[in-house]
């Protein structure tokens, strides 16, 4: 009886919300679940452990028991995640073997923007206000479109909980003079509730070569701020505003021919969401919702001596997306929801003629049910219209089935897609030193003809006319079969994924230059998958003591070269006679940057009667390839090429509470104080710090 | 038993002997050996680049020397910077190219060096061109691949260029470094470029495919 009324109340307080948001915050006095609820999943809340899908929720008492500060820090701690550079030093988050341009990251259920070569920085994002960081792995653009290709990863930020004020205020310093300081301020009283965020971060970088002039990375300092304000007009009807802005600079410093180039980076970030809530009645309830978000870059290196401009970069992109949502509860467990939306996105930047614009308009559907008691089955489908490119329609289906009270198989399958990006069609780059250029799809025919006109264009390698037809979207089916047994000191999960990424978009030669250089554009034609198991364990050793050990077992291949391997196309070098040597399939590793085993095992150790605990962390990843060796006379990375030696890191964290107000935190991150100078310039060393929060 | 099967390998030249001087009624003459050869650190530098013109003199090789050459019309292939030019076809049109005056011309086959038995059909072959080179220049296109990360110059493994000299002979050619005494593992900044180290077998025999 209790469960019923309990899942009443999560079904008509505020099962509907986005994020976290008015009505249970503020229309019930009862705060606490009885079990963790998931929004992301199908966009209504949903206890986690009763989801068919592979998700993960990381809470805000890990995330503060961890000591972590950014949100890469906290992710690279889950299993089937790591935070990653790539080739360029680009960082983002690889999950399932997926790269980062084909995750969604998400605040409080509004995507982000502002992606460098398709990453997105998750060390842009504080971890001082999140409630909870939800991640959904598995194609997820059914209910989110583009981009959620691999998955989603939103993160919920504070609600006010109660009538008190509440305010909370933290200062954390550390190795590299880096200093975090927060201060979180939120009331809520009868009609309206509000919560304001400051975040500053601030390092002085470090240096991984001495030996050679200018730092690893530069001193940098960041801002965040949020406000998020809620008022309930009447019982059934809510508005829920909110603004984030974040900045940062960083100086950066070049050495260069033995000059040194100094200058600025700077990054500007904007997020604005309002909603109306709207419950006609206790089954039907509906969202307005306006977001508008912008993303600036900008960076100047100069000659000091000189004033001489070595480079310079801009970078504004805006997205404007309305969105109306409704669920219907046909009976408790029994929702339909639907949702119509527009996207308007535009760029402007460097290496672009003008600004570009995409328009998209979408509408999505999604029924979840119990055909019988312990089975359910969510299924739904959104349709993306877009300005650029063909549409796209994006079906799904999870169905989780329980066996007994502690054990339980769920298994989905769905379509995911990534539209072109602004780059891929509207890039136009000449390397000056070189003297290579890059084309944009949608700009190279008529690029191709102002070289040719310039008579430096020798031969043009492809059929012009084949350039006309669209890019096509990149697209995957995802595959996610598992089993979860539970009890309450025993938790394994069992997930075994496959994602098949087709018409990859990468960059081919389409005309060589008088030069001898090549002209580049992009064009759709890897297929390449990501196959797997992920395995989860949770034991409680004591009252006291928690153990957790994760592992991902991952291959992930081009089916391309896969092919051209069985046709024996492909070669290698012996280093010792410099001969070549026919590669077979066994020789291939697979695509560069995923590692075969990645494994975190983590121990928190509670001490009640000190009001403290000690958590130990340790994350590994076992070798990768990071770039293509040529050198070994081939551009595929097989077994006799050089890899990046694997490497675990562990992290430290002791925390103590001391009154009711109090609590201090020591910890150390890299804790063995592992670097790769090398292969890895965003593995600073060994980082001491220590925390104190006040609560008043 | 020594003695037998030196007595069969006898009986079995003979026979290979006698058969190609019936194909062949000309001449009786045993076929000259096969040259296999490896030219370490020919060096073939250029002017300009970098997104300046390109010029400077081409490095001529001739097969049935073995030798660089510097005549301007007993050669097969040239070199300037990561170009290889034939002496076949016409002008490509690049500033300080050699005159072309036989009739080389060359077929990119993929393979490894020894599986390569024998040269490929008449189709596969071409000569220079007006704008282009029968090797294409260009990373990733013809020998080689440019690495932008880490700037070096690596010959693709399995790519083995096939030449018809000027003479009617055919030879095979694999490159195996772009860098001063061919170092495994190059490195741009101390490693000098434009210096090709390859291997190359060449049947002097006219008209004779086995490269064997």
């Amino acid at each position: 009886m209790y469960r019923i009324i309990l899942t009443l109340t999560i079904c008509y307080s505020s099962i509907y919300s986005q994020n976290d948001t008015s009505e249970k915050a503020l229309n019930t006095t009862k705060t606490n679940y009885l079990e963790e609820v998931i929004i992301s999943a199908t966009r209504t809340k949903r206890q986690l452990s009763s989801l068919p899908l592979p998700v993960t929720l990381i809470s805000k008492s890990q995330i503060l028991k961890s000591g972590t500060i950014r949100l890469n820090e906290i992710l690279n701690e889950q299993t089937g995640i790591i935070s990653i550079a790539d080739e360029s030093g680009f960082e983002g988050i690889q999950m399932q073997g997926i790269s980062s341009d084909y995750i969604m990251i998400l605040i409080d259920g509004v995507p982000l923007i502002g992606r460098s070569s398709g990453n997105l920085d998750l060390g842009r994002i504080t971890v001082g206000n999140i409630k909870q960081i939800e991640v959904v792995k598995g194609p997820s653009s059914s209910l989110f479109g583009s981009e959620a290709l691999g998955g989603i990863i939103n993160i919920i930020t504070e609600t006010p909980k109660t009538e008190q004020h509440k305010g909370i205020v933290s200062h954390r310093i550390g190795s590299f003079n880096t200093q975090d300081s927060n201060l979180n301020f939120s009331k809520r009283k009868k009609k309206l509730g509000y919560h304001f965020f400051i975040n500053r971060l601030q390092s002085d970088g470090y240096d991984l070569r001495p030996d050679i002039p200018g730092q690893t990375v530069d001193p940098f300092d960041n801002y965040t701020f949020q406000g998020k304000l809620w008022y309930n007009f009447k019982d059934n009807l809510s508005l829920f505003a909110s603004g984030r802005y974040y900045f940062q600079n960083q100086e950066l410093n070049l050495f260069l021919d033995e000059i040194n180039y100094n200058g600025t980076s700077d990054l500007d970030e904007w997020n604005t969401q309002i909603r109306l809530d709207h419950r006609p009645s206790s089954r039907l309830k509906f969202q307005y919702e306006f977001y508008y978000t912008n993303y600036k870059a900008g960076e100047l290196l100069t000659n000091p001596n000189s004033n001489e401009v070595l480079s310079q970069s801009n970078f504004d992109q805006h997205l404007l997306r309305p969105e109306v949502r409704s669920t219907f509860s046909f009976s408790p467990k029994n929702d339909l929801t639907a949702g119509i939306g527009w996207n308007h996105e535009t760029l402007n930047r460097t290496f672009f003629d003008e600004e570009v614009g995409f328009d998209s308009q979408y509408v999505f559907l999604q029924y979840d049910f119990y055909p019988l008691k312990n089975i359910n089955i969510i299924t739904g489908a959104r349709f993306d219209n877009h300005s650029e490119y063909q549409s796209q329609f994006s079906p799904k289906i999870s169905l989780k089935y329980d066996l007994t009270k502690n054990l339980s198989l769920k298994t989905s399958t769905g379509y995911g897609f990534k539209a072109p990006d602004f780059r891929q069609l509207y890039f136009d780059f000449t390397n000056s030193a070189v003297g290579y250029t890059v084309l944009g799809y949608n700009v190279a025919t008529d690029k191709l003809q102002e070289f040719i006109d310039l008579n430096q264009i020798a031969d043009v390698v492809v059929d012009l006319d084949e350039l006309n037809q669209p890019l096509k979207p990149e697209s995957s089916i995802g595959f996610n079969f598992g089993t979860t047994y539970k009890t309450r000191k025993l938790l394994i999960e069992v997930n075994f994924f496959r994602n098949e990424i087709e018409n990859l978009i990468d960059t081919r030669v389409i005309a060589r230059k008088t030069n001898g250089q090549n002209v580049f554009s992009y064009t759709n034609f890897n297929n390449i998958f990501t196959t797997g198991l992920e395995l989860n364990t949770g034991y409680k050793l004591t009252e006291n003591i928690n153990l957790n050990l994760g592992y991902q077992l991952l291959y992930a291949k081009d089916k391309n070269v896969l092919d051209r391997l069985e046709d024996g196309d492909f070669f290698a070098r012996d280093p010792a006679t410099l001969e070549t040597f026919r590669l077979s399939k066994s020789d291939y590793f697979g695509l560069l940057n995923r590692s075969r085993h990645t494994i975190n095992f983590k121990v928190f150790y509670d001490i009640p009667s000190w009001d403290a605990n000690i958590n130990l962390r340790i994350n590994y990843r076992s070798k990768y390839g990071l770039i293509n060796n040529t050198a070994g006379g081939n551009d595929i990375l097989d077994i006799f090429d050089p890899f990046v030696e694997g490497y675990a890191i562990t992290n430290l964290s002791i925390n103590k509470a001391i009154y009711k107000s109090y609590k201090l935190q020591i910890g150390a991150n890299n804790l063995f104080d592992y670097t790769d100078v090398q292969n890895i310039s965003n593995l600073a060393g060994r980082q001491i710090y220590g925390k104190i929060e006040v609560q008043f | 038993m020594k003695t037998i099967k030196l007595i069969i390998v006898l009986l079995i030249s003979s026979y290979f002997i006698s058969c190609s001087s019936d194909d062949d009624s000309e001449t009786t003459e045993m076929p000259e050996a096969i040259v296999a050869k490896r030219i370490d650190n020919l060096h073939a530098p250029q002017t300009g680049g970098q997104g300046q013109p390109v010029g400077g003199n081409f490095t001529k090789f001739d097969f049935a020397t073995g030798q660089i050459t510097s005549s301007n019309t007993d050669w097969d292939i040239a070199f300037r910077g990561t170009t290889i030019a034939v002496n076949g076809g016409t002008s490509t049109g690049t500033a300080d190219e050699p005159i072309r005056n036989a009739d080389v011309i060359v077929a990119i086959t993929t393979n490894t060096f020894g599986e390569v038995k024998e040269a490929p059909d008449a189709s596969e072959f071409t000569a220079d061109a007006d704008g282009t080179f029968a090797i294409p220049t260009g990373s990733g296109n013809g020998w080689y691949n440019y690495n932008p990360q880490i700037n070096v110059i690596s010959p693709i493994a399995g790519k083995i260029l096939v030449f018809k000299t000027r003479n009617n002979r055919y030879a095979k050619v694999e490159i195996l470094s772009y860098y001063k005494d061919a170092p495994t593992t190059p490195d741009p900044s101390s490693d000098i470029a434009r210096y090709y180290t390859f291997n190359y077998v060449y049947n002097p025999n006219e008209g004779n495919k086995n490269l064997e």
